[in-house]
């Protein structure tokens, strides 16, 4: 009980701090943004290439991308926050009094969950009025949501880890900077598989940015959708999840002790 | 609660042979043992680098210590940490409170951690406000509070939950003189009124002199002296004349240093002589009438006194006579021009 009210408590501060404060809420949008609008209009004819799903816009195929693209570089950012906590001395100021230890955590990648789906939404809507249509429905566009929303917990966990470890915003700052662009080209956020040379599709068959596109691509496509795509893509996510958050967990723990 | 029971238990903080050896090997505190009685003032007084912070970390659980044993309240540290958190309020030495947030919802977001809630805490809050005058700037951004004023939020915000045993990192340091006077007449009243243990730390001699009612003098991790300011002066047992001087050379170095030790030492009122880095710090009874004599002595010589500082015993003498050092900060009326503080991070 104490942990569900802890959390609650530690998400509201964190709310309260994201939006008086709203850069980190629109610093990762930037991106996107400039993806969205530009990208798609420099690309627009990349669909008349033999290899491109058929009848489907550049505009619809790298939406998902650019959703995925925001949720990993916006989670990359999560640790900068527990880095400030640290070294301002609240989080010691919090461990000093009863709050339950995993409270600080959760309080933490709820508070990114938000951010991230907020984010998305953001996006979404500027793409729905370039001409985006999500295929598959209010279940479908709660489902993106919700993987999207997920993918960006799993590399919170990485941030929160290197936040903990380096004690330094400038390095979680960095590494995500750095991190973000390889991953997202040597995926198929952006160009479908068979557009790389081969080397590089066996980058993008193993690189986790591609299952959670393709998921969410499957999801606002006509006639992409199938359960066990999407089934796997979240089995996928969740192991990354894991290995993250067991990181995460003892990273934090060496703090807290 | 019930007097009775607290005249036969143990002390409230009981610590043996504390050790805190920090992962680079610095040995920040070597074996330091102490008891705080129930409703005590009790304090550490060091200089820079003493391990009073250490030893703080270590007693409010934020760190773990190396070896030895502690209790707080009869709970041991390791085996019960969560019973030690809900009675112990900790201010650090570094200011900390969530800029973002409002003072009442700084000290709001403290009393929901240990867990209180509604109107209870409500009321708590509101008068803990008006007691650190922040009643005013309590919907302004703690960002935006000087210095000071986020101390004083931040010492409110430790009290939210009633502590019984307040920990104290140099409370302080930084604050103004007249903050400074309101602080400590504040916690004298949360001490004697509310009989809440206070555990202090400080590098002001004055602090210590003024409102500890017991106190360790604590120096590269060791405990160099104990007992209550008085009789730890009284120890010293006589005045301090602080003398410097140089030679009709005009030189004032080591040699003319050991030269008038030599001559100082042979006095028979001086009870000891001890180096204080410009000069000599000279113990003597009766030091209005040694001062003549002293003069005298010096007269046949070709050392010549500089000044000459005539002292009743404070700690300071207390902390030579046992380190051979100076505790040597800007004492109290140095500091008056850091009005604005905190903040050191950003
Ligand atoms: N995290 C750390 N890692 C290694 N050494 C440390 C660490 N923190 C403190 N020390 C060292 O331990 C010793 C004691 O430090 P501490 O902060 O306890 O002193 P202090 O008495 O509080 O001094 P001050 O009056 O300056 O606050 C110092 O030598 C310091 O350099
Ligand atoms: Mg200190």
């Amino acid at each position: 009980m104490t942990l569900l009210f802890d959390t609650r408590y530690l998400f509201v501060r964190s709310l309260k701090k994201l939006f008086r404060n709203p850069i980190l809420l629109f610093f990762s949008l930037f991106q996107p943004i400039i993806f969205l609008v530009l990208f798609t209009q420099l690309f627009h004819s990349l669909n008349l290439l033999p290899g491109f799903p058929p009848g489907v816009s550049y505009l619809e195929y790298a939406s998902a991308g650019i959703l995925l693209q925001n949720a990993f570089s916006s989670a990359l950012q999560s640790g900068t926050s527990i880095v400030e906590d640290l070294n301002s001395g609240f989080l010691q100021k919090m461990l000093v009094t009863q709050v339950s230890r995993p409270a600080i955590l959760l309080g933490r990648l709820t508070t990114d969950a938000f951010r991230v789906t907020v984010q998305s939404a953001i996006i979404l809507c500027l793409a729905y009025v370039l001409g985006f249509r999500i295929q598959t429905g209010v279940l479908g566009l709660l489902l993106i949501l919700f993987i999207v929303a997920f993918f960006g917990l799993a590399w919170s966990g990485i941030s929160l880890a290197l936040g903990l470890r380096t004690k330094s915003a400038e390095t979680v700052f960095g590494i995500g900077a750095f991190l973000t662009f390889p991953l997202l080209f040597m995926s198929t956020a952006l160009v479908p598989v068979g557009f790389m040379p081969t080397w590089m599709q066996s980058v993008s068959n193993v690189n986790p940015i591609s299952y959670a596109v393709n998921a969410v691509r499957d999801l606002s496509l006509p006639n992409y959708f199938s359960w066990s795509a999407e089934v796997s893509a979240l089995a996928f996510i969740a192991g990354i999840a894991v290995v993250t958050m067991g990181i995460t967990l003892y990273l934090f723990k060496k703090v807290v002790s | 609660m019930s007097n009775t029971q607290s005249s036969v238990s143990r002390p409230i903080i009981d610590v043996k042979d504390l050790v805190e050896v920090y992962a680079d090997g610095t040995k920040a505190v070597d074996g330091v043992s102490f008891n705080v009685e129930k409703g005590e003032f009790f304090g550490f007084l060091g200089p820079n680098g003493a391990g009073k912070s250490t030893t703080i970390k270590v007693l409010t659980t934020l760190l773990r210590k190396t070896s030895g044993s502690i209790s707080i309240a009869g709970y041991d540290i390791d085996k019960d940490p969560v019973a030690i958190r809900k009675l112990i309020g900790v201010q650090s030495q570094d200011t900390s409170v969530d800029p973002e947030l409002t003072g009442r919802e700084n000290m709001i977001l403290q009393g929901n951690l240990q867990q209180m809630h509604g109107k209870e805490l409500k009321e708590r809050v509101e008068q803990l406000l008006e007691v650190v005058g922040l009643k005013d700037a309590a919907d302004k951004r703690a960002g935006r509070y000087s210095g000071g004023m986020k101390k004083r939020l931040d010492l409110a915000s430790t009290l939210v939950h009633k502590p019984t045993v307040l920990f104290l990192d140099e409370p302080t340091t930084g604050l103004d003189p007249q903050s400074r006077a309101t602080v400590w007449e504040y916690l004298e009243g949360l001490n004697k009124k509310e009989g809440i243990t206070i555990f202090l730390t400080t590098q002001y001699l004055e602090e210590a002199d003024r409102l500890c009612e017991r106190l360790c003098i604590v120096d590269s991790g060791k405990i160099v002296a104990e007992g209550t300011p008085s009789d730890l002066k009284r120890e010293i047992g006589a005045d301090a004349i602080s003398i410097s001087m140089k030679n009709k050379q005009g030189r004032s170095d080591e040699t003319v240093k050991a030269a008038a030790r030599e001559i100082v030492s042979k006095m028979p009122e001086v009870v000891n002589v001890l180096d204080s880095g410009d000069g000599l710090t000279i113990y003597a009874k009766e030091g209005g009438y040694f001062i003549p004599e002293l003069v005298r002595a010096f007269d046949k010589t070709d050392i010549a006194l500089v000044s000459i500082n005539l002292s009743t015993p404070s700690l300071d003498d207390v902390f030579l006579k046992h380190t051979g050092k100076r505790i040597r900060v800007e004492e109290l009326v140095k500091d008056t021009t850091s009005g604005r503080f905190g903040g050191r991070r950003r």
